[in-house]
Protein backbone atom coordinates (compact mmCIF):
# COMPACT_ATOMS: atom_id res chain seq x y z
CA UNK A 1 0.00 0.00 0.00
CA UNK A 2 2.81 2.05 0.99
CA UNK A 3 4.99 1.31 -2.00
CA UNK A 4 1.89 2.07 -4.35
CA UNK A 5 1.07 6.06 -2.71
CA UNK A 6 5.12 6.40 -3.18
CA UNK A 7 4.88 5.23 -6.80
CA UNK A 8 1.77 7.56 -7.62
CA UNK A 9 3.35 10.90 -6.00
CA UNK A 10 6.56 9.85 -8.00
CA UNK A 11 5.01 9.67 -11.08
CA UNK A 12 3.17 12.83 -10.24
CA UNK A 13 6.64 14.77 -9.46
CA UNK A 14 7.85 13.48 -12.90
CA UNK A 15 5.19 14.50 -14.62
CA UNK A 16 5.39 18.23 -13.27
CA UNK A 17 9.16 18.15 -14.44
CA UNK A 18 8.35 17.48 -17.71
CA UNK A 19 5.59 19.68 -17.80
CA UNK A 20 7.90 22.49 -16.89
CA UNK A 21 10.05 22.18 -19.70
CA UNK A 22 7.26 22.25 -22.27
CA UNK A 23 7.35 25.11 -24.47
CA UNK A 24 5.57 26.96 -27.01
CA UNK A 25 7.33 26.56 -29.93
CA UNK A 26 4.98 25.39 -32.77
CA UNK A 27 6.28 22.99 -35.44
CA UNK A 28 6.15 25.21 -38.02
CA UNK A 29 8.13 27.89 -36.38
CA UNK A 30 11.06 25.51 -36.12
CA UNK A 31 14.26 26.03 -38.46
CA UNK A 32 15.72 23.16 -40.57
CA UNK A 33 19.24 24.59 -39.96
CA UNK A 34 19.52 22.61 -36.24
CA UNK A 35 22.47 24.68 -35.16
CA UNK A 36 20.12 27.93 -36.54
CA UNK A 37 17.16 26.01 -34.74
CA UNK A 38 19.04 26.21 -31.19
CA UNK A 39 20.50 29.89 -31.15
CA UNK A 40 17.19 30.69 -32.00
CA UNK A 41 15.67 28.68 -28.38
CA UNK A 42 18.77 30.06 -26.52
CA UNK A 43 17.76 34.07 -27.60
CA UNK A 44 13.77 33.08 -26.75
CA UNK A 45 14.39 31.76 -23.40
CA UNK A 46 16.14 35.14 -22.22
CA UNK A 47 13.38 37.40 -23.86
CA UNK A 48 10.45 38.40 -21.77
CA UNK A 49 6.94 38.30 -23.16
CA UNK A 50 5.70 41.65 -22.70
CA UNK A 51 1.90 40.44 -22.67
CA UNK A 52 2.97 37.93 -19.62
CA UNK A 53 5.71 39.67 -18.14
CA UNK A 54 7.27 36.64 -16.41
CA UNK A 55 7.42 34.25 -18.92
CA UNK A 56 9.74 34.01 -22.00
CA UNK A 57 8.62 34.50 -25.29
CA UNK A 58 10.35 30.43 -25.64
CA UNK A 59 7.46 29.53 -23.04
CA UNK A 60 4.17 31.82 -23.85
CA UNK A 61 1.30 31.12 -26.22
CA UNK A 62 0.52 34.81 -26.32
CA UNK A 63 0.12 35.79 -30.42
CA UNK A 64 2.73 38.75 -29.92
CA UNK A 65 5.81 36.25 -28.24
CA UNK A 66 4.58 33.47 -31.83
CA UNK A 67 5.67 37.01 -33.76
CA UNK A 68 8.87 37.68 -31.96
CA UNK A 69 10.18 34.07 -32.07
CA UNK A 70 9.65 34.14 -35.68
CA UNK A 71 11.28 37.57 -36.01
CA UNK A 72 14.36 36.04 -34.35
CA UNK A 73 14.51 33.50 -36.34
CA UNK A 74 14.07 35.25 -39.36
CA UNK A 75 16.76 37.22 -37.97
CA UNK A 76 19.41 34.45 -37.58
CA UNK A 77 18.50 33.27 -41.18
CA UNK A 78 19.46 37.08 -42.38
CA UNK A 79 22.76 36.12 -40.82
CA UNK A 80 22.44 38.29 -37.94
CA UNK A 81 24.52 37.58 -34.68
CA UNK A 82 23.15 37.45 -31.31
CA UNK A 83 23.81 40.82 -30.00
CA UNK A 84 22.60 42.20 -32.98
CA UNK A 85 19.33 40.43 -32.37
CA UNK A 86 18.74 41.68 -28.60
CA UNK A 87 20.09 45.29 -29.80
CA UNK A 88 17.23 45.18 -32.04
CA UNK A 89 14.96 44.45 -29.05
CA UNK A 90 15.91 46.65 -26.45
CA UNK A 91 15.86 49.37 -29.28
CA UNK A 92 11.92 48.48 -29.55
CA UNK A 93 11.01 47.11 -26.16
CA UNK A 94 13.29 48.79 -23.56
CA UNK A 95 15.73 47.05 -21.46
CA UNK A 96 12.71 45.38 -19.77
CA UNK A 97 12.53 42.89 -22.35
CA UNK A 98 15.75 40.86 -21.35
CA UNK A 99 15.12 38.11 -18.34
CA UNK A 100 18.21 38.98 -17.59
CA UNK A 101 19.00 42.86 -16.33
CA UNK A 102 21.79 43.76 -18.26
CA UNK A 103 24.92 45.63 -15.78
CA UNK A 104 24.74 48.69 -16.18
CA UNK A 105 24.83 51.89 -14.10
CA UNK A 106 21.35 52.60 -13.03
CA UNK A 107 21.34 48.24 -12.09
CA UNK A 108 24.68 48.41 -10.19
CA UNK A 109 22.49 48.62 -6.76
CA UNK A 110 20.42 45.45 -7.75
CA UNK A 111 23.52 43.70 -9.18
CA UNK A 112 25.57 44.61 -6.02
CA UNK A 113 22.92 44.93 -3.11
CA UNK A 114 22.47 41.25 -2.58
CA UNK A 115 26.66 41.33 -1.93
CA UNK A 116 26.82 43.98 -0.03
CA UNK A 117 24.13 42.66 2.14
CA UNK A 118 26.00 39.18 2.94
CA UNK A 119 28.93 41.47 3.85
CA UNK A 120 26.84 42.94 6.09
CA UNK A 121 25.59 39.57 7.58
CA UNK A 122 29.58 38.44 7.48
CA UNK A 123 29.97 41.29 9.69
CA UNK A 124 27.29 40.83 12.15
CA UNK A 125 28.02 37.38 13.21
CA UNK A 126 31.53 37.44 13.78
CA UNK A 127 31.45 40.52 15.52
CA UNK A 128 28.75 38.76 17.48
CA UNK A 129 30.63 35.46 18.05
CA UNK A 130 33.69 37.58 18.75
CA UNK A 131 31.39 39.81 21.45
CA UNK A 132 30.10 36.60 23.12
CA UNK A 133 33.77 34.54 23.05
CA UNK A 134 34.85 37.52 25.52
CA UNK A 135 32.00 37.38 27.74
CA UNK B 1 27.15 48.64 22.24
CA UNK B 2 25.50 44.72 21.40
CA UNK B 3 21.93 45.93 22.30
CA UNK B 4 22.08 48.93 19.70
CA UNK B 5 23.35 47.12 17.46
CA UNK B 6 20.77 44.61 17.07
CA UNK B 7 17.93 47.40 16.25
CA UNK B 8 19.62 47.81 12.99
CA UNK B 9 18.42 44.68 11.26
CA UNK B 10 14.55 45.52 12.80
CA UNK B 11 14.88 48.98 11.24
CA UNK B 12 16.26 47.71 7.63
CA UNK B 13 12.93 45.80 8.00
CA UNK B 14 10.64 48.24 8.76
CA UNK B 15 12.30 50.29 6.27
CA UNK B 16 12.03 47.91 3.60
CA UNK B 17 8.25 46.90 4.87
CA UNK B 18 7.30 50.38 4.20
CA UNK B 19 8.83 50.95 1.03
CA UNK B 20 6.83 47.90 -0.22
CA UNK B 21 3.32 49.41 1.65
CA UNK B 22 4.01 52.72 -0.38
CA UNK B 23 4.41 50.96 -3.65
CA UNK B 24 1.33 49.12 -2.90
CA UNK B 25 -0.34 52.34 -1.87
CA UNK B 26 -0.13 54.53 -4.69
CA UNK B 27 -1.98 54.09 -7.72
CA UNK B 28 -0.17 52.60 -10.24
CA UNK B 29 -0.48 50.43 -13.09
CA UNK B 30 2.20 47.57 -12.97
CA UNK B 31 1.45 46.34 -16.37
CA UNK B 32 2.69 49.83 -18.22
CA UNK B 33 5.51 50.18 -18.95
CA UNK B 34 7.81 53.45 -20.03
CA UNK B 35 8.35 53.44 -24.00
CA UNK B 36 11.83 53.10 -25.12
CA UNK B 37 10.77 55.24 -27.73
CA UNK B 38 9.91 58.49 -25.78
CA UNK B 39 11.39 61.69 -27.55
CA UNK B 40 13.11 59.52 -30.56
CA UNK B 41 12.00 59.70 -34.46
CA UNK B 42 8.69 57.36 -35.24
CA UNK B 43 9.93 54.63 -36.77
CA UNK B 44 9.64 54.36 -40.60
CA UNK B 45 6.88 52.24 -42.27
CA UNK B 46 5.46 51.55 -45.63
CA UNK B 47 2.68 50.04 -46.26
CA UNK B 48 -1.19 49.74 -47.70
CA UNK B 49 -3.94 51.61 -46.35
CA UNK B 50 -7.12 50.37 -46.04
CA UNK B 51 -9.71 52.99 -47.24
CA UNK B 52 -7.19 54.76 -50.03
CA UNK B 53 -5.76 53.27 -53.06
CA UNK B 54 -2.26 54.32 -52.78
CA UNK B 55 0.30 53.41 -50.23
CA UNK B 56 0.84 54.68 -47.02
CA UNK B 57 4.68 56.17 -46.90
CA UNK B 58 5.55 57.07 -43.09
CA UNK B 59 8.03 59.89 -43.89
CA UNK B 60 5.54 61.47 -46.18
CA UNK B 61 3.01 61.81 -43.87
CA UNK B 62 5.22 63.11 -40.75
CA UNK B 63 7.13 66.16 -39.43
CA UNK B 64 4.65 68.40 -40.96
CA UNK B 65 2.20 68.74 -37.85
CA UNK B 66 1.02 67.24 -34.63
CA UNK B 67 -0.43 63.63 -34.77
CA UNK B 68 -1.95 61.07 -33.40
CA UNK B 69 -1.11 57.34 -33.93
CA UNK B 70 -3.75 54.61 -32.17
CA UNK B 71 -3.43 51.06 -32.47
CA UNK B 72 -6.40 49.14 -33.50
CA UNK B 73 -8.54 46.22 -34.53
CA UNK B 74 -12.13 45.35 -34.95
CA UNK B 75 -11.44 41.83 -32.53
CA UNK B 76 -10.02 44.25 -30.12
CA UNK B 77 -12.91 45.11 -27.57
CA UNK B 78 -11.61 47.74 -25.95
CA UNK B 79 -10.68 49.14 -29.13
CA UNK B 80 -14.38 49.64 -29.71
CA UNK B 81 -14.64 51.33 -25.98
CA UNK B 82 -12.35 54.08 -26.96
CA UNK B 83 -13.68 54.59 -29.89
CA UNK B 84 -16.28 58.09 -28.93
CA UNK B 85 -12.80 59.23 -27.28
CA UNK B 86 -10.83 58.76 -30.48
CA UNK B 87 -13.68 60.51 -32.45
CA UNK B 88 -13.59 63.66 -30.12
CA UNK B 89 -10.00 64.03 -30.37
CA UNK B 90 -10.92 64.51 -34.36
CA UNK B 91 -13.95 66.23 -34.14
CA UNK B 92 -12.85 68.45 -30.90
CA UNK B 93 -9.03 68.68 -31.36
CA UNK B 94 -9.18 68.49 -35.12
CA UNK B 95 -5.61 66.95 -34.88
CA UNK B 96 -5.10 64.06 -37.66
CA UNK B 97 -4.92 60.76 -36.37
CA UNK B 98 -3.72 58.08 -37.96
CA UNK B 99 -5.25 54.65 -37.35
CA UNK B 100 -2.83 51.72 -37.80
CA UNK B 101 -5.15 48.33 -38.36
CA UNK B 102 -3.35 45.88 -36.22
CA UNK B 103 -3.68 42.06 -37.43
CA UNK B 104 -7.02 42.42 -39.08
CA UNK B 105 -9.77 41.29 -41.16
CA UNK B 106 -9.21 43.99 -43.85
CA UNK B 107 -13.04 43.66 -44.88
CA UNK B 108 -14.70 43.23 -41.18
CA UNK B 109 -12.11 46.73 -40.38
CA UNK B 110 -13.61 48.43 -43.09
CA UNK B 111 -17.28 47.59 -41.89
CA UNK B 112 -16.44 48.30 -38.43
CA UNK B 113 -15.22 52.03 -39.30
CA UNK B 114 -18.23 52.22 -41.48
CA UNK B 115 -20.76 51.37 -38.17
CA UNK B 116 -18.82 53.08 -36.15
CA UNK B 117 -17.10 56.14 -37.52
CA UNK B 118 -13.78 56.99 -38.98
CA UNK B 119 -12.31 59.42 -37.22
CA UNK B 120 -9.41 58.33 -38.96
CA UNK B 121 -7.05 60.38 -41.83
CA UNK B 122 -5.36 57.10 -42.89
CA UNK B 123 -5.38 53.53 -42.23
CA UNK B 124 -2.42 51.91 -43.06
CA UNK B 125 -2.89 47.98 -42.52
CA UNK B 126 -0.19 45.72 -40.29
CA UNK B 127 -0.91 42.66 -41.86
CA UNK B 128 1.38 40.51 -39.80
CA UNK B 129 2.01 42.97 -36.78
CA UNK B 130 5.54 43.95 -37.81
CA UNK B 131 4.88 47.50 -37.65
CA UNK B 132 3.50 47.38 -34.17
CA UNK B 133 7.04 45.43 -33.33
CA UNK B 134 8.66 48.29 -34.81
CA UNK B 135 6.85 50.58 -32.40
CA UNK B 136 7.76 48.84 -29.10
CA UNK B 137 3.65 47.91 -29.13
CA UNK B 138 2.40 44.63 -26.46
CA UNK B 139 -1.06 45.37 -26.18
CA UNK B 140 -3.47 47.05 -28.84
CA UNK B 141 -5.04 49.89 -28.25
CA UNK B 142 -2.08 52.08 -27.72
CA UNK B 143 -1.97 55.63 -28.45
CA UNK B 144 0.87 57.62 -29.42
CA UNK B 145 1.19 61.98 -29.31
CA UNK B 146 3.59 62.82 -32.00
CA UNK B 147 5.28 66.13 -32.33
CA UNK B 148 5.36 68.47 -35.65
CA UNK B 149 9.11 67.35 -35.59
CA UNK B 150 7.88 63.79 -36.17
CA UNK B 151 8.86 62.80 -32.43
CA UNK B 152 7.11 60.72 -30.33
CA UNK B 153 6.11 63.00 -27.25
CA UNK B 154 3.37 60.48 -25.09
CA UNK B 155 2.70 56.82 -25.89
CA UNK B 156 -0.46 55.32 -23.66
CA UNK B 157 -1.13 51.67 -23.39
CA UNK B 158 -5.23 50.18 -23.21
CA UNK B 159 -7.54 52.23 -24.08
CA UNK B 160 -8.50 55.83 -23.52
CA UNK B 161 -10.59 56.61 -20.68
CA UNK B 162 -12.18 60.09 -19.80
CA UNK B 163 -9.07 60.88 -17.52
CA UNK B 164 -6.45 59.51 -20.32
CA UNK B 165 -8.53 62.01 -22.57
CA UNK B 166 -8.25 64.64 -21.07
CA UNK B 167 -4.42 63.97 -20.31
CA UNK B 168 -3.67 63.54 -24.13
CA UNK B 169 -5.87 67.09 -24.91
CA UNK B 170 -4.08 68.92 -22.54
CA UNK B 171 -0.24 67.42 -24.28
CA UNK B 172 -1.63 68.16 -27.29
CA UNK B 173 -1.95 71.89 -26.78
CA UNK B 174 1.38 71.98 -25.08
CA UNK B 175 3.90 70.52 -27.42
CA UNK B 176 4.64 72.04 -30.86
Amino acid sequence: MIKKKFIIIISICLVHFFLNNVQAVEPDEILKNQKQELRARDISKNIRCMVCQNQSIDESNAPLAKDLRILIREKIKEGKNNDEIYEFLTDRYGDFILLNPPFKLNTLVLWFFPFIFFGIGIFIIFFHNKKSKQN
Amino acid sequence: MKKQLLIIPFIIFLFILLTFFYLLAIERNPSELPSNLLDKKIPKFETESLLKNERFISAKEFGKEKILVNFFATWCQPCRTEHTYIKRFSKEKGIRIIGINYKDNPKKAVEWLRKLGNPYSDVPVDKNGRIAIDWGVYGIPETFVINSNGIIKYRHIGPVTKKIYKKINLLISDIE
